[in-house]
């Protein structure tokens, strides 16, 4: 009877271990997902949208981005180390474009090979319409890297998987 | 009368255990076919026109290349982005070799090939490039249009889910 105690005990402290870890990770995930959301949200245009909303979603986008981060964005023409102010006024310009824009993403996995960094795989759904009236269809999919910084999840890295190399 | 209960029973099953096990087996021969085997497909676009006409049904057959590797002329699907969007694209050049296109001919390894899919005429000019290794190149068979507009170029093979089932 003895001896069963020893060994439960343990094993009990180790499903305990493995619980927390599992829980205080998903908890991470659970925010790295909710930046995503909020991106989508940034980017996601209403027809008629004002400039007080336009303003304020173009802020609290740029929040989600690390001062400098690496972008690599060959379908629009947009790459390297770009700083919040670029990021921010390359999204405005595009956004101006839209009539309309929903962000929808799909597929995402996180991986969180060390405290303090993330890497997310996800597929970027694009739909909307342009001012000239041409429908916006586009489907990417998407590596971001992600640094924490007084316990917020920024982005340090974004990357389109070039699929077809021409 | 025997016929009417019969019909009665195949509209209204007697909700007995051998029902559930049925139901539960066609369940998941479903879900093993049409999630792994015969992927539904809906083709949105006309890239690969006449051949494969926008908004056509098809099924993705995943065993296509299973103990084989993709040859010059098939259809193949690829994943693009995520597990939901894919590519129908042309097989027109194999690892290794060369691929350019000259005012509209396609030249494999400076020899033209006749491509009796394409139907209507185009004008494209690409510098020649070599196919990486473990890599195929794919066009559409609807090359209307400027080739910046086209989707297309050297996927990996690893990329490549299967054929269109016709």
């Amino acid at each position: 009877m003895v001896k069963i105690k020893y060994v439960l005990i343990p094993l009990m402290l180790i499903a305990a271990g493995i619980g927390a870890w599992f829980t205080l990770s998903q908890n991470e995930e659970k925010k790295i997902k909710k930046q995503f959301r909020l991106l989508s949200e940034g980017i996601s245009k209403k027809e008629g949208e004002n400039i007080f909303t336009m303003d304020q979603k173009i802020k609290k986008m740029g929040a989600l981005f690390d001062d400098i981060c690496e972008i690599h964005l060959p379908a629009y023409s947009v790459s390297g180390h770009l700083t919040r102010e670029e990021i921010i006024g390359y999204a405005a310009r595009g956004r101006l474009h839209a009539k309309e824009l929903h962000m929808k993403t799909h597929d995402l996995k996180i991986h969180i090979p060390e405290e303090g960094n993330a890497q997310a795989h996800l597929t970027v759904r694009l739909i909307g319409r342009l001012t000239t009236g041409e429908t916006i269809q586009e489907a990417h999919e998407m590596v971001c890297f992600l640094k924490k910084k007084e316990k917020q999840w920024l982005l340090t890295r974004v990357e389109v998987v070039e699929v077809l190399k021409r | 009368m025997n016929f009417q209960k019969r019909i009665r029973q195949f509209l209204l099953p007697s909700l007995t255990p051998s029902f559930f096990i049925r139901l539960g087996s066609i369940a998941l021969c479903s879900y093993l076919i049409f999630g792994y085997l015969l992927i539904p497909l809906r083709i949105q676009g006309k890239s690969m026109a006449p051949t494969y006409e926008d908004g056509a049904f098809n099924f993705c057959w995943r065993l296509r290349y299973l103990f084989s590797e993709p040859k010059r002329g098939d259809v193949v699907v690829i994943r693009f982005a995520g597990q939901k969007v894919m590519l129908l694209k042309r097989v027109v050049a194999l690892e290794n070799e060369g691929v350019e296109f000259r005012n509209g001919t396609l030249l494999i390894d400076g020899k033209a090939i006749e491509e009796p899919y394409v139907r209507s005429p185009y004008d494209w000019t690409l510098p020649p490039r070599r196919v990486e290794p473990r890599s195929v190149y794919v066009v559409g068979d609807n090359r209307s249009g400027p080739m910046q507009n086209h989707a297309f170029g050297q996927v990996s093979i690893t990329r490549i889910l299967g054929s269109p089932l016709w």
